[in-house]
């Protein structure tokens, strides 16, 4: 809960810094921010020195990491950009994903198979991979809320407060390509620990489900399918910088539909909560 | 001493008269000079496009007015009856008020532009570094600087572009960024043309000039040290380039949309920010419906400019605000000054009874040890401290001159002030004569 209110409070300075232009409100919200990464890195360790393995088994696990991820992949973008005008639009997501898990309960002991190293490749791969979609997806919102505005030829609250399309593309691409690079290396990751606990887990009625055809697994090579166009029709067949950052906002959807209801209602391979 | 202010501005003269009374930043120093011949040695002299002002130290405000202007007359060669209709004289807190709205931007012809506390900055620092500049003007200008920084980032008064070219090459900026490995096409070479070259020059890469005449195109071209490029291969320039400012006098379309398409089909989706200044409009309209094309014609360019400016008047009271308090701060603090004469001669005489007390009294002090001694040098002392404590800070808060000359002139009658400096004097003399004979 108190992470929760520790983002919530951050987004609060974010808010102020986009609302009044003050540096002061910008070093107050990059701050809170810092202290709440560095916080809830205290928490995830404790955890994980309880448990032996990072607490990523399960809902709240997942999610508390995936929101740890996405805000250390937020302050490094804004650290070595300088620019903090899009922490209003990313602090939020931290604070309803926290406050989601907020009454949650951490997993207390994971089965055998979940220490072997390759699960901590895949999980923790896969989770930053989606914290990058996700970072993504915020600064693609940006970059049409601020292209709108140009079209239209009216400049506006977001021409006055955001980075330069030109930056924002770059953010994008960023954030995408190094996505899609841990979503390569989650999979693989996967796919090699399933092999090495195939043996273990031969009664595990999960075990039969971990194959293509299981719908989580299916979304998530779906999305490094549609990542996977986006960084190549960019690289190599001129995609505009808008069509990216409205594709990145369409991959996190795809995202977000495994994170969410194609993992608590489908899925049959991937329940170990 | 007061502050006094003589000068003209662009609010008061004209161009042909602020050319005739401007003095270039390497006459300054000798201005000064002169200046100091004429009794005014304590002085910034801030000469400007807009603005030439004197800012002096006196006893006397009138009669230093009055030096300043023959001084500035005779050192320019003008006769007073030209610029006299233009030139405004201020002392004190009103002198200060005006140095702080020019350097706040209040008193620019475009309010809130940035170079002017630029300029004040470097008007100070040649004054303290050809002739030094006394504690007055050291808070003034500090002052300035300080409501300066303060107005422009506290109240947003200097922000938006006020001007077409500059509010093309900001939108240019939020579209590229940074713009030095960014390239710029200009059509035509008539003014506007060679504004907006001139603007774009000194942050991009590269500059090519297209024009039918190729005679004025290779006049613009040196003078940005650009490149000249043919009419007909104008959109072969387009395909390179990431801005193009159209401003030629051409009754018809010079970018159509179809030549357009042309150009972009070979860009490969990299965006272009197209400028259209001229009128009728040389870019057709249809072209800003593409998706890689951000167009802007004149009438765009001047309602962001409006806007701009409309937003810039809105912080206009903020700003003024913060200069008042800034006047209250340095106008207090000039008045408590004048009391320091005052205060330091009531302290002198309080000093000397006290050490005249505890001499008359020092034999019966002696039967008592050292640090006892010492105790009652330091009760004695604190004593006069918090008897002068309430006069001290009374004093220096009498906010008009008249009350302050006679709080001061009854004082100096009560304890005899004079007649305490006249003998401090008289025994600073005689020592000076006594180690004069040794």
């Amino acid at each position: 809960m108190s992470l929760a209110v520790l983002y919530a409070a951050t987004f609060g300075a974010y808010v102020w810094h986009f609302s009044s232009q003050k540096a002061l409100a910008g070093r107050i919200a990059t701050g809170l921010l810092l202290v709440s990464v560095l916080v809830h890195t205290f928490v995830l360790g404790m955890y994980t020195m309880d448990l032996g393995v990072p607490p990523m088994a399960g809902r709240t696990g997942a999610v508390s990491t995936f929101v740890w991820m996405l805000a250390i992949a937020y302050l490094s973008v804004e650290l070595s950009t300088d620019e903090r005008g899009i922490g209003i639009f990313v602090t939020p997501l931290l604070v309803a994903l926290q406050g989601l898990v907020a009454h949650g309960a951490m997993p207390t002991d994971v089965p055998e198979y979940f220490r072997a190293p390759f699960v901590a490749v895949h999980v923790g791969a896969l989770l930053f991979a989606y914290a990058s979609f996700a970072l993504a997806c915020v600064i693609g919102i940006t970059y049409v809320l601020l292209f709108r505005e140009l079209k239209r030829r009216t400049p506006g609250v977001f021409f006055q407060r955001l980075p330069s399309l030109q930056v924002l593309d770059r953010m994008n691409m960023r954030a995408v390509g190094i996505g899609w690079l841990l979503l390569t290396i989650g999979l693989v990751g996967g796919a090699v620990w399933l092999r090495d606990v195939s043996i273990h887990m031969a009664d595990d009625p999960r075990l039969p489900h971990m194959t293509i055809t299981d719908p989580k697994i299916l979304m998530a090579v779906i999305t490094w399918v549609v990542y996977g166009i986006l960084l190549g029709t960019r690289r190599w067949a001129g995609l505009t910088p808008r069509r990216a950052a409205w594709l990145s906002a369409l991959g996190f959807a795809i995202v977000l539909l495994n994170f969410l209801p194609v993992a608590y209602f489908f899925a049959r391979s991937h329940n170990f909560a | 001493m007061h502050l006094v202010l003589v000068g003209l501005s662009h609010h008061t003269a004209p161009l042909e008269v602020r050319e005739r009374i401007g003095i270039s930043r390497s006459m300054v120093p000798a201005a000064l000079d002169r200046l100091a011949t004429d009794g005014c040695d304590d002085a910034v002299l801030l000469s400007t496009c807009n603005r030439t002002e004197v800012y002096a130290v006196a006893a006397d405000p009138a009669l230093m007015g009055e030096r300043i202007i023959g001084c500035l007359a005779d050192y320019r060669g003008v006769s007073r009856e030209d610029i006299d209709a233009a030139l405004y004289v201020r002392t004190d807190a009103d002198a200060a008020r005006h140095l702080f709205r020019v350097s706040a931007g209040l008193d620019s012809l475009v309010v809130g532009e940035p170079e002017i506390l630029g300029q004040v900055k470097d008007a100070y620092k040649v004054a303290s570094e050809s002739r030094g500049t006394g504690s007055v003007i050291n808070r003034l200008f500090h002052g300035a600087f300080a409501i300066g920084k303060r107005v422009r980032t506290d109240t947003g008064l200097a922000e938006g572009a006020v001007s077409l070219s500059y509010a093309a090459v900001t939108l240019a900026r939020k579209i590229f960024g940074d713009l030095a490995r960014r390239k710029v096409v200009v059509f035509g070479a008539g003014e506007m043309a060679r504004l907006s070259a001139l603007h774009f020059h000194q942050h991009v890469a590269g500059t090519t000039v297209a024009t039918r005449r190729q005679d004025r195109g290779e006049v613009l071209a040196a003078e940005i040290h650009g490149q000249v490029a043919p009419w007909d291969a104008r959109f072969d320039a387009l395909v390179d380039a990431d801005i193009l400012v159209s401003a030629t006098g051409s009754p018809e379309l010079v970018l159509t949309d179809t030549d357009m398409r042309r150009v972009l089909a070979a860009r490969r989706g990299r965006p272009m920010f197209v400028v259209d200044l001229a009128v009728p409009r040389d870019v057709a309209p249809e072209i800003g419906a593409l998706e890689e094309v951000f167009l802007y014609n004149i009438d765009d360019l001047r309602g962001i400019v409006q806007e701009n400016l409309a937003r810039r008047q809105d912080a206009v009271s903020k700003a003024e605000r913060l200069v008042n308090d800034e006047v209250s701060a340095w106008y207090a603090w000039l008045r408590s000054r004048a009391a320091i004469p005052t205060v330091v001669a009531l302290r002198t005489r309080f000093e000397r009874v006290r050490q005249a007390e505890l001499d008359r009294l020092a034999p019966r002090l002696a039967a008592l040890g050292p640090e006892a001694r010492d105790r009652v040098d330091e009760i004695t002392r604190l004593m006069v401290e918090k008897l002068l404590l309430t006069p001290t800070e009374q004093l220096k808060a009498i906010d008009d001159h008249d009350t302050m000359d006679a709080c001061s002139a009854a004082l100096r009658r009560l304890f005899a002030l004079d007649e305490d400096a006249a003998a401090a004097e008289a025994d600073r003399a005689d020592a000076a004569r006594r180690g004069t004979r040794r």
